[in-house]
C-alpha cells in the first residue's frame, strides 16, 4: 500500500524525518519496502499560462509560445504540442530548471528561434504515462507557483508490505492508528458533515438480509440531486499519491473513502434499482451478472450478491454490476457500506478468478463498526462536492452484532515467552494505546476487549506479540537455550548422504541438482520403460516439461550432460542424488518417495596435463565409479549383463546386492543422444540408494597382518571371447585352495598372437600362508588345479 | 721399507684427491690394493724381510692400507655427491610447470550451504529431521494453523497434485511430523527442497530451505534471538548485525522476520540492500499454541520457538550470485566455481 506522508500527517503530527519514520514502521511490522520522493526531481517548475501562440517561421509542427510565469515579461517557449491553447495554465520549466530523470532545461534556438524553458505534460513531470500532450492546470492554478507544492509533490509516498493478518492496516486510519500508539500521542479522526434533507431514507428505500452469516451488516444511505463531475484538485492529489486514476467525484469518494477507512464502498444509481430496493442474498443456480468490467459472471448458489427487487446488482463486496452504475445521467445515488463473511469473499473471488481492493479489504477481515463512519464520511463528501441532498436516516441492517471478543493477558507468561522483563504497566499501556479496552485488571494481569479491528487477536499469544512489538523487538535480549535431545535418530539418513556426497566430491565427480519436475515426454525420449511413465502429476504446472515429479533421475542428467556438451563443457563426471517418485500405493494418502543417486561421464577424464595425453572415459570408468560408490557402503554388489531401455546393448549392466537389483548402468545408447540433441558418448548409471542406507553392516572385524611374504604366480589362458572374464576369475577363486588369497586380472587382450574370435586373459594369484613362506611346489599344485579347471569349463589354453 | 711405505702413503693420497671420477678411483684402488697392488706386494714380500723387523713393517703396512682406504671412500663420497648434483641438476624441474592434480569434484552449492548451515544446529545439539517433499495439505497448512480459505494461503503458490494433497510450500510441515510423533523435548534442523509455483526472474518454482524446531519447558523469544545471533555470527562473520522485524506468519505468534547488516556496504547503503543497510534471510517466531494443540503438546507446559531460512537466498547473497536460475542451471562452468 501507498501512504503519502502528507495525508498521513492530517491525522497525527509526525516529528520524525521521514527516514526514521520509515525506519520505526518498519520494526512495528509496517515493512517499507521503498521511499518515493515524486517532487525531488523536479527543480525550477511553476504554473504558466499561454498568453499568445505564433506559428513558427520555419517549422509546420512547431509553434511558438508566450507564457506568463509570474515574472515581469512572459518566456518565449517553443513547443511541439498538439493540445496547446491561448489561456490555458500549464507545468513550465524556467531555464535552468530539472525534471525527473535528470533532464536539465535551459534556453537554446530550436530550428533557430530563441526558446527559454519548457512546456510540460504529466510524463514528463513524472506523473504518470500521458505525454500525448500538455498537462493542462486548473483554471484557477496561482500563476508562478512552484509546481511541486502546487501539485503537492512535495510529499513522500511510503511503499508499505501489509501482512495479510492486519487488513486493519491497509487504509491511512490504520497506519494512523498504529503510530499514534508507538508515538503515544493522539490521532486526529476527519470530522463528518452532513445536512440531512427532509426526505426519509426509509420511506424512499429498504434494506433486507436473506444470508446474514454471509452479511452480518449493511448499510445504505440514500443521496439526490448528485452532479456528477470532476474531483478537486485536493481529492484528486490524494488519489494519485495512492496510486489510483481519479474517475469522477462519486467513484472517487467511494475510493477515497475506501484508502481513509479501509473500508469498501458502493454506489448504486438509485433509479436503476427494481422496486429502489436492496436485498442481500446468494445467487440462484446459474443466474448471471454482468459486472463493472463488462464480463457477463455465471454465478452459483453459494455466491453472495446484492440484488433490487428482480435480480444481482452487484457481486458482494467484489464487484458492482454494471447495469446499475452510477454515470454521467445519475441523479439519485444509493450508497453501500457492508460488512461480508470473509471467507464466502475469498471463494466467490477465487471461484470467479477476481480480486478487486474491495475483494482483498473483506477477505482479510474488514470492520463492522467502521462501515457506519465510512458510510457518512462518504455521504458528507458527495454532499460537498457533488451537491448531494442526503436523505435522513441510514438503513442498517446489523441483526446480530458479533459479542465483543476478551482476552486475557498474564503479565508473568508475557515476560517468560518473550524472556525479557516488562513493567506490567507498560505492557497494559501498549494494549490500551492499541485501542484494546481493559475489563478488568490485576496485579497478574488484565483481561482485555479486543477492537472491533483487530480480527487478529483472539488469545493470549496474540497480546504477548502486541506487547513486543510495541516494547521493542530489539528491546528483547538475547539468552542461548538449553539444548535437550531425545534419544533417537531421526532421520539416519541424512548423515549418511553428506558423507556421501563428500565422498564422491572427493573421487573427483561434481554434483548437479536438478529441479524435480518432469515430464512423460522426457523420459519417452530416454527410452525408458512403461514403468516410469506412471508418474505424479501436477494440476497446474508451470510449463508442460515440469508437468509431473520425476520418476527417475536419468532425463533431468541427461539434459544437464546434454546442455553442458552443447555449451563446449565437453568434459562431465556428474553426480546427482536425490528423491524420485511415484503414485502412491493402494490406500497411501501420499506417493512414494525413493532417494537415488545417478552419475555421469562424457569426455575426457582426468584433470588435463602437459605431460599426458587425456584419455576418453570408457565403461570400466563408470563401473568402477559404480563400485565405488557401492563400496562406500560396504556391500558386495554383483553385475551382470543386462538390456536397458537408454543404454546400448551390449554396453550394460544391471547391479544387483542380495538379490535385489540396484540399477543400471551403461553407455547411452545413439537414439537417446540424439534425442538429447549430442552425439558424444555418455556414460550412465542410476541406483537405489535406500536398501543401502538402511543397510547397516557391522563394523569390520580385524584379520591377522601376515607375517609371511606372499608368493605371486601369473597365469596367462585363452578362451572364447565370449567368455566374461570374470568368470575365471570366480573359478580360481573358487578351486584355488586356501592359501590363494587374491586373484587380479591384469590383462585383457585380443587381436595379434592369438586367434580369431578368442582372447587372452592373464591373472595375478597371489599365496600366502599365515604360519610360513610357502614352498614353490605348494602354489604349483593350485596354480595346476587351477589351470586345469579353466580347461575343463572353459576350454582354456595356456598361453 | 718404511720410507717407501710412507713415499707410498703420500703419493697414493695424492693421486686419490686427483682422482676426477670414480672409475679412475677405482684404477688407483686396483693399483694400491688390489691383488697385484703395489701395497699387497710389499705385505706379500714380508717373508723376505728379516723376522725381527717383521712385526714392524706389517703394522706399518697396514696403517697404509687402512689410510689409504679411508681416503678412498672420502673421495668416493665426493665424487658420488658431484655427481648426484650434476644429475640433479641436469633433471631440475620447471617450478613454473602446473603440477598434475588429481581430480576434484564440487559439491552443488545448495547443498554445500544446507550442509554447512545444518552442522552449525548441529553443533548446538539440534538433530536433523526429513519429511516428504509431496505432502498432505493438513500438514502443509491445516495444522499450521493455516485453515482453508485463510489468507495466508495466498502468499504461496501452492502446486496441487490432487485434492488434500500438495507440494510442500515449505519445511514447516516437518514440524507436526516430528511433534506428532514425539514428545517433547524438540529439537530438530529440517533441510529440503520446497515448491511454490512461482517463476520469473527472481523465482525458482523449486528452491531450498532449512526449517528450525526447539521446544521445551522455558523456551523463549530471547532464545530465539540468542540462537539465530550465534548462528549469524557463526555462518556470516562476527562482525554482522542483526534485526529483528515484526512479521506475520500463520504458525508463529509473536513471529519475527530477521535482517543481517547488509554484507556489501556494511549497513551504508547500496544496490543490494535497497539502500537500507539490511537484508532479509529468514522468518521465525515462537510456536503458535494452536500448532501446540494439533501436536498434542501442553502449550502452558511447553513453549517452542521455530525458523526457516531459504538457503538460495543466502548462497546468492554470500556469493553475490545475481540469478537465482543459476543455481538449477547446472552449468559446470557456474558448479566448478564453488
Amino acid at each position: 500500500m501507498r501512504v503519502s506522508l502528507n495525508w498521513l500527517k492530517e491525522f497525527l503530527d509526525i516529528e520524525t524525518g521521514v527516514d526514521g519514520l520509515a525506519e520505526k514502521m518498519t520494526m512495528l511490522g509496517l515493512e517499507i519496502e521503498s521511499v518515493e520522493r515524486p517532487g525531488a526531481e523536479i527543480n525550477k517548475v511553476v504554473v504558466g499560462q499561454i498568453v499568445s501562440i505564433e506559428p513558427h517561421p520555419k517549422a509546420d509542427k512547431l509553434v511558438v509560445c508566450k507564457t506568463d510565469v509570474g515574472q515581469p515579461q512572459p518566456v518565449q517557449i517553443v513547443c511541439g504540442a498538439k493540445n496547446v491553447r491561448v489561456g490555458d495554465r500549464i507545468p513550465t520549466a524556467l531555464d535552468g530548471a530539472t525534471l525527473p530523470g535528470a533532464v536539465g532545461i535551459g534556453c537554446r534556438k530550436m530550428r533557430g528561434v530563441e526558446s527559454c524553458g519548457m512546456m510540460c505534460s504529466a510524463h514528463e513531470l513524472g506523473l504518470g504515462e500521458d505525454h500525448s500532450g500538455l498537462m493542462i492546470l486548473e483554471p484557477n492554478a496561482p500563476i508562478g507557483q512552484d509546481i511541486v507544492s502546487h501539485l503537492g509533490l512535495d510529499d513522500a509516498i511510503l511503499e508499505v508490505e501489509v501482512t495479510p493478518n492486519r487488513g486493519d492496516w491497509a487504509c491511512m486510519i490504520g497506519v494512523a492508528r498504529e503510530l499514534a500508539a508507538l508515538f503515544e500521542t493522539p490521532i486526529r479522526v476527519p470530522e463528518v458533515h452532513i445536512a440531512e434533507g427532509a426526505q426519509r431514507a426509509a420511506r424512499l428505500s429498504s434494506v433486507t438480509i436473506e444470508a446474514p452469516e454471509l452479511c452480518p451488516r449493511y448499510i445504505g444511505r440514500l443521496l439526490s440531486g448528485v452532479q456528477v463531475g470532476p474531483s478537486p484538485s485536493w481529492l484528486c492529489q490524494r488519489l494519485l499519491a495512492a496510486g489510483q486514476r481519479p474517475i469522477n467525484n462519486i467513484v472517487d469518494v467511494t475510493n477515497f473513502v475506501l484508502l481513509e477507512t479501509g473500508h469498501p464502498l458502493h454506489a448504486f444509481d438509485y433509479d436503476k434499482l427494481s422496486e429502489n430496493r436492496i436485498v442481500v442474498r446468494c445467487a440462484k443456480q446459474n443466474e448471471t451478472l454482468e459486472t463493472l468490467d463488462g464480463q457477463v459472471r455465471k454465478l452459483d448458489s453459494s455466491m453472495l450478491v446484492i440484488a433490487d427487487a428482480e435480480r444481482p446488482v452487484a457481486l458482494a463486496g467484489i464487484m458492482g454490476g454494471h447495469d446499475s452504475e452510477v454515470g454521467e445521467s445519475t441523479s439519485r445515488v444509493f450508497l453501500e457500506s457492508a460488512y461480508f463473511e470473509p471467507v464466502s469473499i475469498r471463494r466467490t473471488a477465487r471461484a470467479l478468478g477476481m480480486q478487486t481492493e474491495a475483494s482483498v479489504r473483506f477477505q482479510r477481515g474488514a470492520d463492522p463498526e467502521m462501515a457506519l463512519f465510512a458510510i457518512n464520511r462518504a455521504a458528507g463528501l458527495v454532499q460537498e462536492l457533488a451537491g448531494a441532498e442526503v436523505a435522513a436516516g441510514l438503513l442498517d441492517e446489523y441483526p446480530n452484532p458479533p459479542a465483543p471478543v476478551e482476552v486475557e493477558l498474564r503479565y508473568g507468561r508475557s515476560d517468560d515467552v518473550l524472556g525479557t522483563c516488562v513493567a506490567p504497566r507498560e505492557q497494559r499501556g501498549i494494549l490500551e494505546r492499541l485501542g484494546f479496552v481493559t475489563v478488568r485488571s490485576s496485579d497478574a494481569g488484565c483481561v482485555v476487549r479486543v477492537p472491533s479491528w483487530r480480527h487478529d487477536v483472539s488469545r493470549e499469544a496474540d497480546l504477548i506479540e502486541e506487547v513486543a512489538r510495541l516494547h521493542g523487538y530489539d528491546k528483547i535480549g538475547v539468552t542461548l537455550p538449553t539444548v535437550r535431545q531425545i534419544d533417537e535418530i531421526l532421520a539416519p539418513e541424512e548423515a549418511k548422504l553428506r558423507a556421501l556426497r563428500r565422498f564422491l566430491v572427493g573421487q573427483g565427480l561434481t554434483e548437479v541438482f536438478n529441479w524435480t519436475f518432469d515430464s512423460a515426454e522426457a523420459v519417452r525420449k530416454c527410452g525408458l520403460p512403461e514403468a516410469y511413465l506412471d508418474m505424479v502429476e501436477l494440476q497446474n504446472p508451470i510449463s508442460e516439461q515440469n508437468a509431473a515429479m520425476r520418476s527417475t533421475l536419468i532425463p533431468g542428467l541427461l539434459a544437464t550432460a546434454s546442455r553442458n556438451l552443447r555449451h563446449g563443457n565437453l568434459d562431465l563426471a556428474a553426480f546427482e542424488i536425490g528423491p524420485v517418485y511415484g503414485p502412491a500405493k493402494n490406500d497411501q494418502e501420499l506417493p512414494d518417495q525413493y532417494t537415488r543417486l545417478a552419475i555421469a561421464l562424457s569426455g575426457r577424464k582426468g584433470t588435463h596435463h602437459w605431460g599426458r595425453a587425456p584419455e576418453p572415459y570408457d565403461f570400466y570408468d563408470l563401473k568402477g565409479y559404480a563400485e565405488s560408490a557401492l563400496g562406500f557402503f560396504g556391500v558386495y554388489v554383483q553385475f551382470d549383463a543386462a538390456d536397458f531401455g537408454p543404454f546400448q546393448s551390449g554396453h550394460c549392466g544391471r547391479a544387483s546386492w542380495a538379490g535385489q537389483p540396484l540399477g543400471y548402468l551403461g553407455m547411452v545408447g545413439k537414439e537417446v543422444l540424439r534425442a538429447f540433441e549430442t552425439e558424444q558418448a555418455i556414460f550412465l548409471l542410476e541406483f537405489d540408494l535406500d536398501p543401502l542406507l538402511a543397510h547397516r553392516p557391522p563394523p569390520p572385524e580385524f584379520q591377522t597382518v601376515p607375517a609371511y611374504p606372499a608368493s605371486l604366480r601369473d597365469m596367462a589362458v585363452v578362451v572364447d571371447a565370449s567368455v566374461p572374464a570374470g568368470e575365471l576369475e570366480a573359478t580360481a577363486r573358487q578351486v584355488g585352495g586356501a592359501l590363494l588369497k587374491r586373484v587380479e586380472i591384469f590383462d585383457v587382450y585380443s587381436g595379434k598372437q592369438i586367434p580369431e574370435g578368442k582372447k587372452s586373459v592373464a591373472m595375478n594369484l597371489f599365496f600366502q600362508a599365515d604360519d610360513r613362506t610357502l614352498k614353490d611346489e605348494e602354489t604349483l599344485a593350485s596354480w595346476d588345479t587351477i589351470l586345469k579347471h579353466l580347461q575343463e569349463r572353459y576350454g582354456a589354453q595356456l598361453r | 721399507m718404511q720410507d717407501r711405505l710412507k713415499r707410498m702413503q703420500a703419493e697414493g693420497i695424492a693421486e686419490i684427491a686427483q682422482a676426477p671420477d670414480t672409475r679412475a678411483l677405482d684404477d688407483i684402488r686396483v693399483a694400491l690394493l688390489g691383488r697385484k697392488g703395489a701395497l699387497t706386494e710389499i705385505l706379500r714380500g714380508l717373508g723376505t724381510a728379516p723376522p725381527d723387523q717383521r712385526p714392524a713393517i706389517g703394522k706399518a703396512a697396514n696403517a697404509v692400507k687402512k689410510a689409504l682406504e679411508e681416503a678412498i671412500d672420502a673421495r668416493k663420497t665426493v665424487l658420488e655427491t658431484q655427481v648426484a648434483r650434476r644429475e640433479a641438476r641436469e633433471t631440475a624441474v620447471d617450478m613454473s610447470l602446473p603440477g598434475r592434480r588429481p581430480m576434484r569434484g564440487h559439491m552443488h552449492l545448495v547443498p554445500q550451504v544446507a550442509e554447512e548451515i545444518l552442522g552449525i544446529f548441529l553443533e548446538l545439539g539440534f538433530q536433523a529431521a526429513t519429511g516428504p517433499d509431496v505432502e498432505t495439505e493438513y500438514y502443509n497448512f491445516d495444522s499450521l494453523n493455516t485453515p482453508p480459505d485463510h489468507p495466508a494461503r495466498d502468499l504461496h503458490d501452492t502446486f496441487f497434485v490432487k485434492p488434500g494433497v500438495v507440494l510442500r510450500s515449505h519445511t514447516s510441515p516437518v514440524q507436526m511430523r516430528v511433534m506428532e510423533k514425539h514428545a517433547p523435548p524438540v529439537a530438530v534442523v529440517v533441510p529440503g527442497r520446497v515448491y511454490r509455483n512461482d517463476y520469473d526472474a527472481s523465482h525458482s518454482p523449486m528452491f531450498y530451505q532449512i526449517e528450525g524446531l526447539l521446544v521445551d519447558k522455558g523456551v523463549s523469544f530471547a532464545d530465539l534471538k540468542g540462537t539465530l545471533l550465534l548462528f549469524i555470527h557463526r555462518f556470516f562473520g562476527p562482525d554482522t548485525e542483526m534485526r529483528f522485524r515484526p512479521h506475520f506468519f500463520p504458525f508463529t505468534e509473536p513471529s519475527a522476520e530477521v535482517d543481517i547488516s547488509c554484507s556489501v556496504c556494511k549497513g551504508e547503503g547500496c544496490r543490494l540492500c535497497k539502500n537500507t543497510g539490511w537484508l532479509e534471510i529468514l522468518g521465525c517466531g515462537m510456536v503458535h499454541p494452536v500448532v501446540f494443540g494439533y501436536a498434542g503438546y501442553d502449550c502452558e507446559t511447553y513453549t517452542g520457538y521455530a525458523f526457516g531460512l531459504g538457503i538460495d537466498r543466502i548462497a546468492m547473497l554470500r556469493h553475490a550470485i545475481d540469478n537465482i536460475h543459476h543455481l538449477y542451471e547446472n552449468d559446470l562452468r557456474f558448479l566448478e566455481q564453488f
